[in-house]
């Protein structure tokens, strides 16, 4: 049945991507690498309630590796970003054996730090490319597309399979035994662990997935803007996410592509406010980070626990009231 | 040998500011068990607020008592009409847990676009109001200046006023009695919710004189407290986020590691050291060096 609709989806994309310009396929590609990252969100807060702003970091690990997997060893682009989310899911276990016992400020503020240095690193290492980055590229579409076959349209349908495949497979295990017992940790880590779940590996696992997650999202993300470097990943990312994640409502996959549609649309509204009302260079470039948190403040005030709660206001008894403090 | 000392002055010198961050953060977790992100906003509008002044007036001492006063009532004002009602807004659901946090990271975000609207993105510079030269010892000049030397006293002095409003006034009894049992506190007649204000007020003044003390050795733009906000969190954790001495303490260790890491191996260690301190002590000793408590309270 969920794979039925994710092929519908599927299909409905690929008749869509014939129809629409090529900045429509650009940014389409963008909503599905932005909904891909927001999913990897959404399994690590929503679903084993650890907060990450560390995903900047973990993007960007899986960005580089796919990156120098393309340039220096030649792998093909396929190849590369599997080697991405594998590469960025070994980071994410590794990583998690430190911080995932750790519980909220602790986490919060430890993969804020990963955040701000990560990129500091990336500077520092020869191989990395310094400030310049390094090139990705994934290679024009293959010639028995056609002529009219352009490169954006090769891009959307890139990410939008790939995020289609991994979406899938993470509401699969979701809705396993696995995303049972994140909840169940999630919500009450006392009586989980009485009823012999591994409170620790289980969180230590939901990050490594997540990170994996996050790491093909990264390898995504610099397909599109063709080359990696520290600068495209900056902390204001994993914030983005985030407001994603939050908007989208933290606690279900369902609206991950709303996520990705208002991190898309963001600079665009920012932009045409811009371009009616004018201002200065520093209101120009200010605009969508201020847009984002406002969005942030919004959601967190108004509709905490998704969109879906304004509609079913009167509907008091949520699945989630008890048990969390 | 003179390596050896400015190493030692330096780290002083960085250690103090980092205290006065970590120090932030730990009056309002204190107070509100919230780690306040948005700290690195408010002590870069506060310095912001100190620059106008600066601008206005003329004299750096105007516009440091400036920043420390806005510092203050910009903390209030958050924790009165920003944090207070999230709190009585958000009450159900897994997203009560991390609710405050993804507050405060809105919040920083909303003060730094609010500055790039205001004063655009350019680097700005507040100069010293005393010499940033270094002191010449044995006829080498060293880097450690009158400013550095300014920044240890005046942070010493915060820190001994800060331990006298804790340990010696009805108010410190009160910041102290509310931080330990909100309940028991309100039971015997202190106002939580304005001791809480306090809090952040103080927390604020402290961002506000971080600011006007760091910026002369660097610059001034509206992401410019964002790696003292981590270092602040990095010593306030390895204090165990509980204690004032702790923060303090935390601090300096941080800034020692981090100096003879850079003076001795590689400069470029500031970050990787920063970041392993903070893993060790996550992995040996999560409730912090100097907790009094035993195992850590979420």
């Amino acid at each position: 049945m969920r794979l039925l609709f994710f092929i519908l989806l599927g299909v409905a994309l690929f008749l869509a991507s014939n129809r629409v310009g090529e900045l429509r396929q650009y940014q389409g590609s963008f909503v599905a690498m932005y909904s891909l990252a927001i999913a990897s969100i959404i399994l690590l807060t929503g679903y084993s309630g650890q907060l990450s702003l560390g995903h900047s970091a973990l993007m960007a690990v899986g960005a580089y590796t796919g990156a120098l997997s393309i340039n220096s060893a030649h792998l093909n682009p396929v190849l590369a970003l599997v080697l991405a989310t594998l590469v960025a899911g070994l980071f994410g276990l590794i990583l998690g054996f430190a911080v995932a016992r750790l519980s909220g400020p602790y986490l919060a503020g430890t993969t804020l730090a990963l955040a701000v240095s990560l990129p500091t690193l990336a500077n520092q290492l020869p191989i990395l490319g310094g400030e310049q980055g390094v090139v990705f590229d994934v290679g024009a579409p293959p010639a028995r597309f056609g002529e009219g076959f352009s490169q954006y349209k090769w891009f959307f349908w890139i990410t939008s399979l790939a995020a289609l495949i991994m979406i899938w497979m993470i509401a699969n295990l979701l809705s396993s035994r696995y995303g049972r017992t994140f909840r169940s940790i999630r919500d009450n880590q006392t009586a989980a662990s009485l009823a012999g779940l591994n409170a620790g590996r289980l969180k230590v696992v939901a990050f490594a997935v997540s990170a994996g997650v996050a790491g093909l999202a990264g390898g995504l993300l610099v397909m599109l803007i063709s080359g990696v470097s520290p600068s495209a990943f900056p902390l204001s990312l994993s914030f983005s996410l985030l407001t994603g994640a939050v908007v989208t409502g933290v606690y279900s996959l369902k609206g991950v592509m709303l996520g990705g549609l208002v991190l898309v649309a963001i600079p665009e509204v920012a932009d045409s406010i811009t371009t009616r009302i004018g201002g200065s260079e520093g209101f120009t470039a200010t605009l969508p980070g201020f847009l984002v948190s406002a969005l942030l403040i919004a959601a967190v005030m108004f509709a905490p626990n998704g969109p879906g709660q304004i509609f079913r206001k009167s509907n008091k008894q949520d699945n989630h009231t008890e048990g969390n403090k | 040998m003179l390596k050896f000392i400015t190493a030692i002055l330096t780290s002083l010198a960085t250690g103090s500011i980092y205290a006065l961050m970590s120090t932030a953060l730990v009056l309002v977790w204190r107070s509100t068990r919230v780690i306040n992100f948005a700290q690195a906003g408010q002590a870069v509008l506060t310095t912001y607020i100190g620059y106008e002044a600066i601008v206005r007036s003329g004299s750096y001492w105007v516009g440091l008592i400036v920043a420390i006063i806005a510092g203050a009532l910009i903390g209030a004002v958050i924790d009165r009409f920003f944090m207070r009602p999230i709190f009585k807004r958000v009450t159900t659901g897994p997203i009560v847990m991390i609710a405050p946090v993804v507050a405060t990271l809105g919040l920083l975000g909303i003060i730094q676009a609010v500055i790039g609207f205001k004063w655009g993105l350019s680097y700005q510079t507040i100069a010293a109001p005393v010499s940033t030269d270094g002191y010449r010892i044995l006829g080498s000049v060293i880097a450690f200046s009158p400013f550095n030397l300014m920044v240890l006293v005046s942070v010493t002095i915060t820190m001994i006023l800060l331990t006298i409003l804790f340990q010696k006034t009805n108010i410190g009894l009160a910041l102290r009695a509310s931080a330990y049992s909100p309940e028991i506190a309100k039971l015997s007649g202190i106002k939580v919710d304005g001791v809480r204000t306090l809090g952040w007020a103080l927390a604020g003044a402290a961002g506000g004189l971080a600011g006007m003390l760091f910026v002369p050795s660097s610059y001034l733009y509206p992401n410019s407290m964002d790696v003292l906000l981590v270092f602040g969190f990095i010593a306030a954790v390895i204090g165990g986020l509980d204690s004032l001495f702790g923060a303090v303490a935390g601090a300096m260790i941080l800034g020692f590691a981090i100096n003879f890491a850079t003076a001795y191996i590689s400069s470029k260690l500031v970050f990787p050291m920063a970041f392993i301190i903070l893993i060790l002590v996550l992995l040996i000793k999560p409730g912090g060096i100097f907790s009094s408590q035993k195992g850590r309270k979420d």
